[in-house]
């Protein structure tokens, strides 16, 4: 996937990792980014994309109470690919995630994670895809707190029938390898918010879930601990995983490959990273 | 990818994380768990306890044996037959003569013979003591008491567990008694204190208090063998008095070495001596080797037949399933509660993955944690209570324990209902939380939960169907079990229709101020979870109203069917022995102790000896019978099996004054209920009739049960020895007295047959022996006053009877009053428990309410209110609900008896006097007290215990 190293453990914009520009299969192409559609992968050869939004349209309530949330939205994240998706309050940026993640279905397009549709899928099917596929991490308590680290981790893994055992030591490698696993047998409440995060982190990756949908996940931390939380999801992205992450700040942006900025429901546009931070510095996303 | 979740593996080890998370939050959320908890386990305590003590009031054979016959190895004793051999049972001592062939008579001439020694079966070399025990009265701090006294030495090794010395010691000599317990508490006397008895001029001290440990509230004194009985026997039978002969024979402890066998048993039968034998009840003989089961070829038990046995499972059954019901009621709301504060916790583990199964598994953890912590803390402190309790479970019982007796599967099954409840309690709440979306949980949207659609509909077709089964019931058949049937199926109907009756509710909201408004539509918006409390509250109400509107029917029925000996107040005393010496004593007692307005004395007829006692058949008594005209008898009386008459004929019979007999009861039992008296009588008893007390003046006997009216006289037949008309079986032939009558309109007052003055008595040729009097009281004797007078008859040891007309005396109240307190305690706690879950879903309304500047009291107020609608609510439906069935349960009693009466009628038994009456009454004092008084006390419990102010909600640090 990604050639490049990945972040130090005091990360910051400046030494922040370069992004592949050529040759990756991964990568859209810049040219193919600033138009209303998010999906330039109709005629794309090689690896398919985590996820793929298809002229995605949600409409909530009817009648005078009719709110178009989001309105033809076009999107495909590949493996190794971090996107941002920023906006104003209300322009749709949690309901793309959270239709994305099959919390809630489209009213019309389609939404395939990992090659399957979602609009067809029941309701238990959708679960397991949740189990199996897709990762969630929210802005703020995110763990259960009768749970340990360990026992958050291993959760999606005991719910999808694994041994408690294999759960368990699936869900210490995870956190041993994003270097919490002094963390494992602590309570949520005995953890710091930043050490929550990251503990989501590791539990929306366990097993071979390869796609990361953060909503805000910094939203409750000090600038400093957000830094370290976005490495985390950037080091996991570098490693093979997509993500996607929703957030209002330009500089937890940056750690995106593509930015989308949503705008009452449709995308307004989108940009590589290097062009993101030009596009942030003139103030686009304010 | 991994997959097992849909293998039975993969479940398990969902489940685990599921328990897991619900054991953990249990143990978070400590308040809530504790409550839900003893609501499930103090049932279970009870049950538990229950059933400990039960199984171990019942003894071992062993332990049995050696309280029956202490160390002994058998006790001997007479089989009542004289000589005639017998066989015996060798599980208890039920015993036949062996020979069934021998006639009656010469059957009672052997019981007449002399007794059988048992002391012809002991063997040689054998160490016996006797047992024997006769009646006696003993003088006690307040009077006399009839007591048992028994001989034997009860601290002879022989005797080693039969009594169970308390304090003091054993007899050492013949002036020495022990005593039970019971006697000593229930005579006033201890130990140290000195018996009297009253007829025997000797004195015996107590010296120790003991206990017959499978009998503890027997009264019993023990003294040496020979220092009671023979001269008690003696000094009663010099006086002739009835205490004489009231012996049993004595039995016999007897220790051998190698015990009694069955061999040694049989042989003492052939001698007629029944043996109890350690040896032979630890170890029964064979059925084949017992000659008492070819002789009593008959079951002498009772057989249940399968319709008893059914009624006998299914009223514990449908008790139990009830209880389960309501704390599933009770409990379900609790782990809503739950659910509803951890939606987020709930809405991660959707968002990880966990579909409605997982979500499901997760609250029905709850329940299943909840559940097995009740069942060992019910258990254990069930048996705990049981264990500490001992003492006074054993008086209770009346029996001391064998040693606590644990039966683990019982024990196991009880608990296992703990769990049961546990689960059924969350299965509600578990669907429910898992039908959330799990975006709606995690972004804490509340929006309106609605009730299903599916239950109200089943709810509807349930109250229909059971309400048609309890009108056909009460209507078409006589069966109060289909009666009951249909009300239990209505009333889980009304259970399940509870949201849509709950919406009903809300209509009167326009009209209340804020905080009930707030409430009211808070509650009718969010049924889903106000209906299951209402639910608990409906049915907690519902069971106590239908018992209370029966209980109080019933005590309506009984007070109609009272039946007063005399007008409230008056006092009624007799004394028939000495030829009622004793009464001028008794009558001045009377005097000084009671507020007496006026007195009737009155005499008995006696034809014979003055001396003789009412009633005697002793030799030489005589007595008198009155004779019924053969044209006054009830025909049915006049053939022997009244199906040879005609149906019509029979049926006559119910509406014919000949057969109607005069009810009541006598206040003073004289013979044939004639009384000797004059107006006095009439005027004592309230009786109103100017003719007949004009006829008594000029010395006419007034006859109260015209039956007995012969054209104007009164026929008496001679008896001149009792004692031979007892042992005669034909009907008598002695001499016929006449005596004008006068007849009187009202029949038999206060069962009363006639009122004859003492010339018209004397007359007729028969002594008149004074016999008591009645007493008109100008108020109603108070409790103080009518002790002293029981303590002064007791002080000269009167054989006076005594009777004080204080009219019908309800035991309903406490019933009444326990099951509003009852149904008042559910009513609270299911109320509170949903008001704590509409705190729980209610708390930004009320950060909006304080931020646009509501006073801290309305918090309070609505919450108060939330408490009081679901009371109220909950007791107006459960009062509708309850008083319905008991109304149609007492119209099916009534069509019941009424079909009893008709057969009655039919056959020609049916007596117009005896018409069925099944009154119903609603009893609006526990309704008034329940719709009022519970959701008034609820409303200001729940403002009470509310927080003024809103709690600040600590947000994570970063």
């Amino acid at each position: 996937m990604s050639s490049t190293s990945t972040p130090s453990d005091q990360p910051g914009p400046g030494d922040r990792p370069r992004v592949p520009a050529q040759g990756s299969p991964s990568r859209p192409s810049a040219q193919s980014a600033p138009t209303a559609s998010a999906s330039p992968s109709a005629a794309r050869s090689g690896p398919e994309p985590v996820l793929r939004l298809e002229e995605l349209t949600r409409v909530h309530g009817s009648g005078a109470t009719e709110v178009h949330a989001l309105r033809g939205i076009d999107l495909d994240v590949f493996p190794g690919e971090l996107v941002a998706v920023m906006g104003p309050s209300g322009s749709g940026k949690s309901t793309l995630l959270t239709i994305a993640g099959g919390l809630d279905l489209p009213t019309s397009g389609r939404v395939v994670v990992e090659g399957t549709d979602l609009s067809a899928a029941s309701r238990k099917e959708l679960a397991a895809l949740r189990r199996r596929s897709i990762g969630y991490v929210f802005q703020d308590y995110n763990l259960i707190p009768a749970l340990t680290a360990a026992e958050n981790v291993a959760l999606p893994r005991e719910l999808d029938g694994v041994s408690t055992r294999r759960a368990r030591k699936e869900a210490l490698a995870a956190l041993e390898e994003m270097g919490l696993g002094h963390l494992a047998d602590r309570f949520p409440d005995e953890m710091s918010g930043g050490q929550q995060q990251r503990v989501a982190i590791a539990r929306a990756l366990v097993g071979d879930r390869r796609l990361v949908l953060a909503d805000e996940p910094t939203g409750a931390l000090d600038s400093e601990t957000g830094e370290a939380v976005l490495a985390l999801l950037r080091t996991r992205c570098d490693a093979g995983a997509a993500g996607v992450l929703v957030t209002h700040e330009p500089r937890f942006a940056a750690w995106a490959d593509r930015v989308v900025f949503l705008r009452d429901g449709s995308v307004v546009d989108m940009t590589l990273r290097s062009s993101a931070e030009s596009l942030l510095t003139g103030g686009a996303a304010s | 990818m991994s997959g097992s979740g849909g293998t039975e593996a993969g479940r398990f080890h969902a489940w685990r994380a599921a328990v897991r998370i619900a054991r953990r939050d249990a143990w978070r959320y400590k308040g809530r768990s504790a409550l839900v908890l003893a609501m499930i386990a103090l049932p279970i305590m009870g049950v538990s306890a229950a059933d400990i003590t039960v199984r171990s009031s019942e003894l071992t054979k062993q332990q049995q044996v050696t309280r029956d016959i202490g160390a002994a190895d058998a006790r001997l004793g007479s089989g009542g037959m004289g000589h005639r051999p017998l066989v015996q049972s060798p599980v208890n001592e039920e015993a036949l003569p062996a020979d069934q062939k021998q006639d009656e008579s010469e059957q009672a001439r052997d019981e007449a013979d002399s007794d059988v020694d048992p002391r012809t079966a002991i063997p040689a070399g054998a160490r016996w003591i006797t047992d024997q025990s006769t009646y006696a009265r003993i003088r006690t701090r307040s009077g006399l008491l009839d007591t048992s006294v028994r001989e034997l030495k009860a601290d002879d090794p022989i005797a080693a567990g039969i009594v169970d010395l308390d304090r003091g010691r054993f007899p050492r000599s013949p002036d020495e008694m022990i005593a039970t317990q019971a006697l000593l508490k229930s005579s006033g006397l201890h130990v140290d204190s000195l018996v009297r008895v009253r007829g025997f001029d000797r004195a015996y001290r107590i010296v120790g208090a003991y206990d017959l440990p499978s009998e503890l509230g027997v009264e019993e004194l023990t003294a040496l063998p020979g220092a009671f009985i023979a001269g008690y026997t003696s000094a009663m039978k010099a006086a002739g008095s009835a205490y004489e002969g009231q012996n049993g024979p004595p039995s016999y402890l007897v220790s051998l070495p190698g015990g009694y066998s069955w061999p040694m048993v049989m042989h003492a039968n052939s001698l007629g001596v029944v043996v109890e034998s350690r040896e032979v009840r630890l170890h029964p003989p064979a059925r084949a080797d017992v000659p008492f089961y070819r002789v009593a070829k008959t079951s002498t038990g009772v057989v249940q037949t399968g319709v008893q046995k059914a009624e006998t499972v299914a009223a514990p059954v449908t008790v139990g399933a009830l209880a389960i019901l309501e704390v599933c009621l009770l409990a379900g709301p609790a782990f809503a509660v739950g659910a509803r504060r951890s939606r987020r916790q709930l809405g991660l583990v959707g968002a990880n993955g966990g579909d409605r199964r997982h979500i499901r598994a997760i609250v029905l953890s709850g329940g299943l944690v909840i559940g097995v912590v009740a069942a060992v803390t019910g258990t254990l402190l069930g048996l705990a209570l049981t264990a500490l309790l001992r003492g006074w479970l054993e008086e209770y019982v009346g029996k001391r324990f064998g040693g606590l007796a644990l039966r683990p599967l019982e024990l196991a099954a009880i608990a296992g209902l703990a769990v049961l409840t546990g689960l059924l309690a969350a299965v509600v709440p578990a669907v429910n939380a898992s039908r959330q979306s799990v975006l709606s949980s995690l972004t804490g949207r509340r929006g309106v939960r609605h009730a299903g659609r599916v239950m109200p509909v089943i709810g509807l077709g349930a109250v229909c169907l059971g309400t048609g089964i309890a009108v056909f019931g009460s209507t078409r058949t006589d069966s109060v079990m289909v009666v009951g049937l249909g009300s239990g199926v209505a009333e889980l109907g009304v259970v399940a229709l509870t949201p849509v009756l709950v919406g009903a509710f809300g209509r009167f909201g326009r009209w209340l101020p804020t905080a009930p408004r707030l409430a009211l539509r808070d509650a009718v918006r969010n049924r889903g979870r106000t209906a299951p409390a209402v639910a608990a509250v409906l049915a907690a109400v519902a069971g106590s109203v239908a018992v209370a509107t029966y209980a109080a029917s019933q005590d309506r029925q009984d007070h109609d069917a009272y039946t007063a000996r005399a007008p409230r107040g008056v006092y009624a005393v007799s004394s028939g022995s000495d030829g009622g010496r004793e009464l001028g004593a008794v009558r001045a007692a009377v005097e000084k102790h009671f507020p007496v307005s006026g007195r009737a004395d009155v005499s008995r007829l006696v034809y014979g000896p003055r001396t003789c006692e009412p009633h005697s058949y002793q030799s030489g008594c005589g007595g008198f019978e009155l004779q019924v005209p053969t044209a006054n008898q009830c025909p049915s009386e006049r053939v022997d099996d009244p199906t040879q008459l005609s149906l019509a004929e029979r049926r006559s019979f119910a509406t014919d004054w000949r057969c109607a007999y005069g009810g009541g009861q006598v206040a003073m039992d004289t013979e044939g209920d004639v009384t000797v008296g004059g107006p006095a009588v009439l005027h004592a008893l309230g009786i109103r009739d100017g003719a007949a007390e004009r006829a008594l003046a000029r010395g006419e006997t007034v006859l109260f049960d015209r039956r007995y009216d012969d054209h104007g006289s009164l026929r008496l037949r001679l008896i001149t020895d009792m004692a031979k008309q007892q042992t005669d079986d034909r009907t008598p032939s002695g001499e016929v007295r006449t005596v004008p009558v006068h007849v009187a309109g009202e029949r038999t007052p206060y069962g009363l047959v006639a009122v004859m003055p003492r010339q018209a008595a004397l007359a007729a040729g028969f002594r008149t022996v004074p016999f008591g009097s009645y007493y008109t009281t100008s108020r109603m004797p108070s409790g103080a006053q009518q002790q002293a007078l029981a303590g002064a008859l007791a002080n000269f040891g009167s054989d006076a009877e005594t009777y004080l007309e204080k009219g019908y005396q309800s035991k309903n109240h406490l019933v009444l009053l326990a099951l509003s307190i009852f149904a008042g305690l559910v009513t609270v706690g299911a109320a509170g428990i949903a008001t704590g879950l509409a705190q729980a879903d209610a708390e930004p309304d009320l950060k909006t309410l304080a931020a646009i500047g509501a006073a801290p009291g309305v918090r309070r107020r609505l919450s108060g209110f939330q408490c009081g609608l679901i009371a109220a609510m909950g007791v107006v439906l459960g009062s509708l609900a309850g008083v319905l069935p008991a109304i149609g349960l007492r119209r099916a009693q009534l069509r019941e008896e009424w079909s009893t009466y008709h057969t009655a009628v039919d056959n020609g038994w049916g007596r117009a006097d005896s018409l069925p009456h099944v009154p119903i009454v609603v009893p609006w004092g526990t309704l008034v007290l329940l719709m009022l008084a519970v959701p008034l006390g609820a409303t200001l419990l729940a403002a009470a215990v509310t927080r003024a102010r809103p709690q600040l909600t600590r947000r994570a640090d970063g």
